[in-house]
């Protein structure tokens, strides 16, 4: 087991602390783009933190950053743990992972300077777009490889999530950017609508498989009773599959009606995921979760589950016909988008990251109620910056109806609600902190305890050896 | 109590030996009852997968009875659109034509002759030949006009013709002014020249009275 | 497992089937559009080619991000028609006392047929109006009938028809929003075309648009010296946003370029999918006024 987890650990602390500095620069880039609507003048005159460039680099941070970096660490891990197998060629994953982190801090610089290409989640430019491609085909066929060294030959529900999302995340990024960004791209809406389709793709396909892989093995991890119900497991990941991969275009889109109507239902329809996991959690932890010394990852990954639940069932409602001509192209889409990436997958994911890195140094947080306060600090934050947008994204849309009520008192009224989400991001980029600082000073111990005595030790071996260091 | 936390998860067949439950049977209900309301959704706002059906219509039936309540189009819309997929491959966007090839039509006398007889004889029947002038040059006898006269492949109905010989002679960008051209009159030219299977040359149409 | 492969394939289908429905059928249905003279009232190409300067405002505007907070989609929730009676015909009693019969006033004969062309029904559903044309022809008169589109969009003036995939086929970025923090610009260049105006919003939305949220673009312009004279776009600004005396406030090439582009925005014309009766022209013309 230990030798399992010790296999991992090169990638997985690049990929962890890469990770986490990317989350920590989401959340100040995030909290610069929130301010803006109270202080309009904020670094008027500069033109590399306009808003519309400081928020897609938070965006994409946040998800291309932190979530797949994260996201395929975790992944390599639970499928090392559950195939019992070591990770195959940790050291190339690793220079997967610094290929990704190199690409996107291309990418980001390329927005900040107006490489923006203009399209949701897609907004690195093509010479970012290559290196993260590369490197995510070097972490991503390496850690299938270590799933196919399985010993177990069974699959359980967390690897066929897994192994699906690891397939299909390469071919919705390289059509997606091949079609929008190579020099014959596509001409006119049909840009949209291929930006669409891999955003929804991306938000509930992607992040959906791999939280919900997590989330369904650290149940077992954490409370060490197997799933409900596989039947249940395979009835969500083929709801998935064949529901949330249609969602992502809006219902107003300016294209033929066919697509707009295809992408309404299978929204709607995605409520049977939220359903099935709903009662397959339930039924597992039945009679309360069992307590263990740390409690701090359960209680993340808990909170993602229930966030999984309400984002989508709230989605699935954003797309009702009656419901989505108050709430469509309003906040409410923003709140929900919040709530999955953030809410749901990224708190699930920091929550494994708090369970696995202990597993895999052998080392304990440097303080010990950090992760708890962290989870506070997440808990208001995701609760403050999600109410009001959904909230608030309700209200505007009824304002926007209104016709009576001018475009500018309908903007001023909406902001009213962002005051309390920039405190929300205040809170979010506080517990970040916490989590950056808890893997650097465990990487310092770690250092500390197996680097310097061996270098000491060396320098002994010299120094008797007469040889002059 | 002994943490749990450092236990390998197994999956080993002792874990998948119980019974495991199904999918509850509300939850396939549910699954159905979406489904049947997606398909009624689908078939009454989808347009049925058509190019032209935005949302609030919902079928082309629609939008046709729409297009009809409009009255008939300007026939100069059915014109630039005839001339612009068929003539503006030899005559150009610009009526201008190709020096030596392809005579011009702006501003152009044969256009703006006052009885359009001959210009209609052309498209229908075709031309080329020896001998043509236009506005002071030359053209080739290579190069041979399609007769646009017989549908199905390259021909055009009474009506299409009419219209891009009215846009053509009205179009005052182009510096023509001369009067529109009726499906009629257009109707009755062909039926007189039925007969007759060569396309026109430059010799044979200065012969043919405009008016006739 | 025992089912592998055929698992497998059947993820790999499903997942594919998503691919072919919304990148390759849209693709291949929209995709290839061109410019196309399908306007119907006017033999022009629609959409018309931006001017150059415009193309290379719609490059300013992606790569400034405007799209995170403005839409480019008019919405329409549906279509009603006014029935405008152009011709009382010969027998004006007969159609006087066809309006008569259904409540649309009390007309004699020769009131029926005085101040013509007048509306006689207003905002009445698409088969009640073509049924009341059918009915007023029988009488011997003449109507036109008017479509009005409808929605919350349009009464907010944003535009007078829905947004459609023609629109964007001459831009080489389609960017129709997904989030309107301010209002749909599908139209801008029909409500804004003051270029002083789009200036000072730009340096200082609130300026024009008191306590707007829009952050201000000051770094599309630049502080200057008034030269000999002041040059024609300076921007023309009041109190205290007002530069030093003897400086002016110039818009640079981005600012010029990205006030074309929006000063360019324009999706009025009626199309087959988008029908619409563009306002009759002032000058009566030789075609048939709408």
């Amino acid at each position: 087991m230990a030798e399992i987890d010790g296999s991992c650990r090169v990638p997985l602390f690049l990929m962890f602390v890469s990770g986490a500095i990317w989350l920590v620069i989401a959340s100040i880039f995030g909290l610069i783009a929130s301010l803006k609507f109270h202080m309009p003048d904020l670094f008027a005159n500069c033109a590399a933190m306009t808003y519309g460039r400081v928020h897609p680099v938070a965006t994409n941070a946040l998800i291309y950053g932190f979530g797949v970096q994260a996201g395929l660490g975790v992944a390599l891990w639970v499928i090392a743990r559950v195939g019992m197998t070591r990770a195959a060629q940790p050291w190339l994953i690793a220079l997967g992972a610094k290929l990704w982190n190199f690409g996107l801090l291309v990418g980001v610089i390329g927005i900040l300077a107006g490489d923006n290409t203009g399209f949701e989640n897609l907004e690195i430019p093509r010479y970012g777009v290559v290196f993260l491609f590369l490197g995510y085909l070097l972490m991503a066929i390496f850690i299938l490889a270590t799933l196919h060294n399985r010993g177990e030959r069974l699959l359980v529900p967390s690897q066929w999530f897994l192994l699906a999302a690891l397939f299909w995340f390469p071919w919705i990024y390289f059509t997606a950017n091949y079609l929008l960004l190579s020099h014959t791209p596509v001409r006119g809406i049909t840009q949209a609508v291929i930006a669409w389709w891999y955003s929804g793709n991306l938000n509930l396909v992607w992040f959906g498989l791999v939280g919900l892989a997590v989330i369904f093995h650290f149940i077992r991890q954490l409370m060490n009773r197997p799933l409900y119900s596989r039947h249940l497991a395979a009835f969500t990941f083929w709801s998935i599959i064949l529901f949330a991969s249609w969602c992502g275009v809006p219902a107003t889109a300016p294209v033929p009606a066919w697509i707009p109507s295809l992408s309404t239902v299978a929204t709607v329809l995605t409520v049977v995921t939220a359903l099935s996991v709903m009662v397959n959690i339930r039924k597992t932890c039945g009679t309360g979760c069992a307590q263990t010394e740390n409690p701090a990852p359960g209680k993340f990954i808990a909170f993602g589950t229930m966030a999984f639940v309400v984002a989508w069932f709230l989605n699935a409602l954003g797309a009702v016909p009656g419901v989505r001509s108050v709430t469509g192209l309003t906040w409410y889409g923003v709140g929900v988008w919040e709530l999955n990436v953030f809410g749901f997958f990224t708190m699930t994911m920091i929550g494994a990251i708090y369970y696995i890195v202990p597993q895999v140094t052998g080392m304990q947080w440097p303080s010990v109620g950090s992760p708890k306060r962290h989870y506070w600090f997440a808990l208001l934050g995701v609760l403050l910056i999600v109410a009001p947008l959904v909230i608030g994204g309700v209200v505007q849309g009824l304002n926007w109806r209104n016709v009576k009520m001018s475009d500018l008192d309908v903007a001023k009224n909406a902001v009213k609600f962002l005051r309390v989400t920039t405190i929300g991001e205040v809170f979010i980029l506080l517990g970040n902190l916490m989590l950056l600082g808890n893997l650097i000073g465990l990487s310092v111990r770690y250092y500390k305890l197996h680097f310097v005595p061996v270098y000491k030790g060396a320098l002994a071996e010299v120094k008797t050896a007469g040889v002059k260091p | 109590m002994k943490s749990s936390t450092n236990q390998p998860v197994s999956n080993a067949p002792q874990d998948l030996g119980a019974k495991d439950p199904v999918v509850p049977v509300w939850l396939i209900v549910v699954c159905f009852l979406l489904l049947y309301w997606g398909a009624v959704y689908f078939d009454e706002r989808g347009g049925w997968f058509s190019t032209q059906v935005y949302t609030p219509y919902v079928s082309t039936e629609q939008l046709n009875t729409i297009a009809a309540m409009q009255g008939p189009p300007d026939p100069r819309v059915l014109g630039a659109q005839v001339y612009g997929r068929t003539c503006i491959a030899c005559h150009q966007g610009n009526a201008m034509g190709t020096p030596g090839t392809f005579p011009p039509l702006a501003g152009s006398d044969w256009v703006n002759e006052k009885e359009a007889g001959r210009m209609i004889r052309i498209v229908l029947h075709g031309f080329g030949g020896p001998g043509l002038v236009v506005k002071g040059q030359p053209f080739s006898t290579a190069s041979v006009m399609t007769a646009f006269g017989s549908p199905p492949l390259v021909g055009l109905t009474d009506e299409e013709i009419a219209a891009v010989i009215t846009y053509v002679r009205g179009n005052t960008e182009w510096g023509n002014h001369a009067a529109p051209v009726t499906p009629e009159q257009v109707k009755a030219i062909r039926d007189k020249t039925s007969s007759h299977s060569q396309s026109y040359t430059p010799a044979e149409i200065m012969t043919v009275n405009p008016a006739d | 497992m025992r089912h592998g492969p055929l698992v497998f394939l059947a993820a790999f289908f499903a997942l594919s089937a998503s691919w072919f429905g919304f990148v390759l059928t849209p693709q291949v249905q929209l995709g290839r559009s061109v410019q196309e003279t399908n306007s119907v009232m006017k033999a022009e190409l629609y959409p018309n080619d931006r001017p150059g300067n415009a193309r290379q405002g719609l490059e300013i505007y992606r790569a400034n991000g405007c799209v995170y907070c403005h839409s480019q989609q008019v919405q329409q929730n549906g279509m009603l028609v006014n029935v405008v009676l152009t011709d009382a015909g010969k027998n004006t009693m007969a159609v006087a006392d066809l309006l008569n019969e259904e409540h649309l006033g009390n007309f004699s004969g020769p009131s029926v047929g005085a101040g013509l062309p007048k509306t006689i029904l207003t905002n009445a559903s698409i088969d009640v109006a073509t049924v009341l044309a059918k009915n007023v022809k029988t009488a011997g008169g003449v109507t036109q009938l008017r479509l009005v589109p409808v929605g919350p969009d349009i009464e907010r003036g944003w535009g007078t028809r829905l947004t459609v995939a023609q629109d964007f086929v001459a831009d080489a970025t389609a960017l129709p929003g997904s989030l309107r923090v301010g209002p749909d610009l599908a139209n801008e260049g029909g409500r804004h075309r003051d270029l002083n105006w789009q200036y000072v919003h730009l340096y200082n939305p609130g300026a024009v648009t008191p306590k707007s949220p829009m952050p201000a673009y000051k770094f599309l312009f630049e502080q200057k010296k008034i030269g000999k004279q002041a040059s024609p776009d300076a921007l023309q600004l009041t109190g205290e946003l007002k530069p030093a005396a003897g400086y002016e406030i110039v818009p640079k090439a981005e600012a010029k370029a990205l006030v074309a582009y929006l000063v360019s925005l324009n999706s009025d014309t009626p199309l087959f999918e988008a029908p619409l009766t563009p306002p009759a022209p002032a000058k009566s013309t030789n075609a048939p006024a709408k």
